[in-house]
Parts: structure tokens; sequence; C-alpha cells
């Protein structure tokens, strides 16, 4: 294919990809009472509203609080997962492998029905914020376990047997040599489990307790009876969010990779 | 100041026997070579004197006290891997550092015992580079150089010119082995190339199949081999039918073979009488004329610069092998005479 035709296929595609969100953001600046685009007149106004409107305000937080929980808890577990995964060869190995991946793979209704019958069986129930969590780990696992298992594979076993020749026992062992190497494998993974997990609808909306939502259930909650631009304001708020996570992380934690 | 000694130390994966009992003593500051094929169970048992691999029997002692128990974390060894395994992410200094910082060594003292070993290795400049921005060689000074600043009670190496380029590893060597004397450290290396082994070592151990197949100086080795396995894995080697003609008078026997009878030393002779003789392809000289030795035809001839192989064809159609300095050259068809000192013949199955 030549270079012009290739590039326009290529703003074409993205064009197709990016438009929604490009409608999204466009219409939550309507100035008008209704989701229309274009939009009618530019304002803040559905801004204003937004962030006046307490109910919107607490999913936001408990979006947050929700994601950030089951980050650190998918991080540990899945980096773990990880660890075990490449460091043991046998006949289990894909066995485990295929087993990590498996909430990528069934339907994530199907997942949320069967937590919701496990979470009562063991006696947890949805009175607490517990049985989302869990959830939500569920599904985060597998990108924190696939993007540390990636990292891993460009880990040399001999420099944890240098560190140990050197007189490092296993914690020191993890803390100086490997979670430095796999760092970005690591960040990787949480990044995708934040956002994941901040994004995730099904699983929410059967295993919350009564009186919590997170943003989506309430932005689905309001869309049943409202159809105002305050909707797209949301969204924008919520894209803006996800991008200011990828954004930090990417500067504070660093995700460069290292080049050997 | 350490002494290595290793009794029946065996490792059993199960369905092999990686090591089969074997024992060897290393004496204090002594460089000792594991030389053999590809899996002959030279790394398994550098592993097991790490504690890399726990042993499946017997003992490994440091100075009179086993270790075998002791995590690899505590025996005190500094070890060099095949692929250096420098630390990516850690500088020169850093690498050389951590070691000194598991021992609780004080900030002050790091810094002067890295600079001198940096010293000591040639790479005083490079304490703040990374891995990757330095050579093959330099690398593989550093890794020396990480392993030797804890001041370990032994030295292991596993392999550590295999990813060097021919004229580097020679140079090396000579460095590793310079470096060694200087440190005066026990030292065990593990190596498939016999040229690195007998080069380097104070003792050579040549092993086969988990068992040590021959242990001593690399002369030994290489002139009184204990069998045609060792033989022909330390160089090349010519197999000679010998007969026995008479008692042996003192240690010399005559013996004769297709090149002529000759006193040869160590020979126990079979029932029969005949002996299977060694002789390495430069024991043997070359002359046009015909001084009295045995007649050959040159069949091929091989220069490399420093020497010259050549292929002989015997009278009787045996072929042996020839490798002399390149001051007289033969082309393949001449006539040569063949000259040989009886006490370059060494027997197979001689007690050593």
């Amino acid at each position: 294919m030549s270079k012009p035709l290739l590039t326009g296929y290529c703003l074409v595609i993205y064009a197709f990809l990016l438009m929604p969100i490009l409608v999204v953001v466009g219409a939550s600046f309507n100035a008008g009472a209704f989701l229309t685009f274009p939009p009618q007149g530019l304002s803040f106004r559905w801004y204003v509203v937004f962030f006046n409107n307490d109910v919107f305000m607490r999913a936001i937080r408990t979006s947050l609080w929700v994601a950030a929980v089951s980050t650190v808890i998918s991080g540990i577990i899945g980096t773990m997962a990880a660890m075990f995964y490449i460091q043991h060869s046998g006949r289990w190995k894909e066995s485990v492998r295929l087993a990590m991946l498996l909430p990528l793979l069934l339907p994530e209704v199907l997942t949320a029905i069967s937590l919701l019958f496990f979470v009562y069986s063991i006696g947890i129930g949805t009175k607490t914020i517990a049985a989302m969590i869990i959830g939500h780990v569920l599904i985060t696992l597998p990108f924190v376990f696939i993007n540390v298992s990636a990292a891993m594979e460009s880990y040399d076993p001999a420099w944890s047997l240098a560190a140990r020749s050197l007189g490092a026992g296993p914690i020191t062992r993890f803390r100086r040599i490997m979670l430095p190497l796999i760092k970005p494998g690591v960040i990787g993974g949480c990044l995708f489990a934040f956002i994941i997990s901040f994004d995730i609808f099904t699983i929410s909306f059967m295993l919350k307790n009564i009186g919590t939502a997170t943003l989506p259930i309430q932005l689905y909650d309001y869309l049943r009876t409202n159809f105002t631009p305050e909707a797209a304001a949301v969204s924008t708020v919520s894209i803006v969010l996800t991008l200011a996570v990828v954004i930090i992380s990417e500067k504070v934690l660093g995700l460069r990779i290292h080049r050997f | 100041m350490t002494e290595v000694s290793i009794e029946g130390l065996t490792k059993d994966y199960g369905s092999s026997l990686a090591v089969n009992g074997i024992s060897v003593k290393i004496a204090d500051g002594e460089f000792i070579s594991l030389l053999g094929p590809s899996g002959c169970g030279k790394t398994t048992t550098l592993k097991m004197i790490a504690g890399f691999e726990d042993a499946t029997a017997g003992a490994i002692r440091f100075d009179g006290q086993d270790v075998v128990n002791v995590p690899a974390e505590k025996r005190d060894i500094g070890m060099v891997f095949q692929n250096y395994a420098l630390f990516p992410h850690m500088t020169v200094a850093q690498n050389l550092a951590f070691g000194l910082e598991m021992r609780r060594v004080s900030r002050s003292d790091i810094a002067t015992r890295t600079a001198r070993v940096l010293d000591m290795v040639q790479l005083s400049g490079y304490a703040d580079r990374y891995p990757r921005q330095l050579s093959g060689g330099q690398q593989q000074r550093v890794a020396l150089a990480r392993a030797l600043v804890i001041e370990p009670r032994i030295l292991l190496l596993d392999e550590p010119l295999a990813n060097l380029d021919a004229k580097l590893r020679e140079e090396m060597r000579v460095f590793i082995r310079d470096l060694q004397k200087r440190v005066g450290i026990t030292t065990v290396y593990v190596t498939h190339d016999q040229a690195e082994a007998m080069t380097m070592s104070d003792r050579v151990v040549v092993m086969f199949g988990g068992r040590i197949a021959q242990h001593g100086s690399p002369s030994d080795i290489y002139e009184r081999p204990a069998s045609l396995e060792v033989a022909q894995f330390v160089g090349q080697v010519n197999i000679l039918e010998g007969k026995v003609v008479s008692p042996a008078a003192g240690d010399l026997t005559p013996v004769d073979t297709v090149l002529g009878q000759f006193l040869v030393r160590g020979v126990a002779p079979d029932a029969n009488g005949t002996v299977t003789l060694t002789l390495r392809p430069e024991a043997v000289e070359l002359a046009s004329a015909d001084t009295g030795g045995a007649q050959a035809t040159v069949s091929a001839s091989y220069y490399s610069g420093s020497l010259v192989d050549y292929r002989l064809t015997l009278d009787n159609g045996q072929t042996i092998n020839v490798q002399t300095f390149p001051r007289n050259r033969w082309a393949a068809g001449d006539r040569v005479t063949i000259k040989v000192d009886g006490e370059r013949f060494w027997p197979l199955g001689a007690p050593s």
C-alpha cells in the first residue's frame, strides 16, 4: 500500500474509533436542555449541574475507591501468580495460565451471577462492598497477570541467583532485584486493572450493596429517567479521570522500559 | 583461605543421575577446572557447591565444615555466571556494592573496596556506567569484580568465557588466571573447552556421565590420559596397537608397533601381550631423508599459520595424524620418514 493511502486508511480507522468519544465530549458542552449533537450553543452549565450533584459526586468517589482497592489486591495476587507461573515449568504450567485468564474468556454476566451465588453461599452476601471488590479483583486479575508475566519473560533467573550468591535473602532479592526489573509490567498491569475496574458495569450492578453505586451504575440509573447533557458531562469527566491516571502514573512511577 | 573437600557428592534427578558420587579435594588457593562435555554433571556439581542445587547424597566441606545444609546466601561464595548476570538496573558501582550492603559494610568502606577491586580489573573509570553500556569483555570483568569484592571463601566460575570472541577469550584466560593468583582464592572453574582448562588450572577434573574420568595436572591429563575418552576429549590422538616383545626392564617395556620398536613407560599388557598406545600428533617428527624410521606418504596437509597438520598414510594403509612447525613443508604425495621418541607413547589402561 502506498504511503498516502496508508495514512488515509489509518485516519479513517482512528476517526471511526474516536468519533463516539468526540461526540460525547462535544455534547457535554451543550447549552440546550437535551442530549443532542451537534450541541445547541456552547456552555459549561451541565458541568456546574454535575459538580453540584451529590449523588454523582458520591458515585465518583465510590468508583475511585473501589478501583484503588481492587487494583492493589489484583496487583499483589496477579504479580505473585505471574512469578509462580514463570518459575515453575511443568505440565500444569499451561493450566495455571488458562485458569488465570478464565475471567477474560467467560461472559461477564455469567461471572457476575456465579459470584452472586458464591458470596451468599459463603455468607458474605451483598450487605457490604466486599462482594463488589471480590468481583472487581476477579475481572482485573488477568490484566495484571498478563502484563507481569510478559515482563517476567525477559527476567533472567540468573539475576536472582547472583543476588543469592552475594548474600541476599528472598525478600531482598524480590525488593532490590526482581521488582525494579519487572516494574514496567507491574505498573502497566495495575493501570489496566484500575481503568477496567473504573469501567465495570455488570459485576458492580449484580454485586453492589443497597445504597452504593459506582459511576457507571449511577449513570445508567440517571439515563433511565433523564436525557440531559449532564450524562455527557459525567462521561467526559470519567474519560478525563482515566487519562489523568495513565499520565500521572507514567510521570510519577515511570513506565520507561529498561533496555538491556 | 579455604580448602574444599567434596565427598561422594551425588545428584539424582529421579529420571537420571546427573552427578554420581564424585570426590575431590581442592587445596587452599588452588585453581581447579571441571572439564567435560555438556551433560557430564560439571555444572550441576558447581551449582551444588554454590548451594543453588541440593545434593542428594554426599558432603561438601569448606575447611572441614559441611555446608550441604547452608543456604546459598550464607555460603560466602563468589560466583561468575556464563552470561555475567549483572543487574541491569544498577551501575557498575551499585552492582559491586550490592554484596557489601548485604554484609552491612559501612558506606565509606564500600566506596574504598569497590574502587580497589575496580582498579584490579582495570575498570576504574567505569563506576557510573550501566552494564548495557559496556562491551562483553568489560561486563565479564565487572562480574569478576562483583564476585571478588565481597572477599568470598571460594570463587566459582560457570563457563565465563563462552560468550566472548576467540581473541578476547584468550586474553581473559590469562587475565583471570593472573587475578586469581594475585588474590590467592580457591577457585572452581567449569568449562567444556579443554584449552581453557589446561592453560588456566592447577588441576583438571575430567568428567563423563556424572563421574570423574580422571583428575590431575594439565600435563597428566594430556600426556598420561586414563582412558581413550579422556585422551580424545583433551586433544587429537593417534591410536596404535602394540605387541610386547619381552618383559619390562625397570618401568620400560619394549613394544613392537607399526612405527617400529620402542621402549614404552607404564605398560600393563593383557594376556596376549598386546597393548593400546596413544600418540599425540605433535609428538611425531618428520624428515624427508630416510633416516631409518617408518615410512609414510603425505595424503593431506592443513596449514594454520603457526602449525601444519599432516594426514599420513603408512605403508600398511593405517592413517596417522601429525602436527609440526611449518619449518619444512611437504605436499600431498611426498614420502616422509617418521621419527618418534618412545617416551611420547602412553599406553591406555596404564596404572596411573
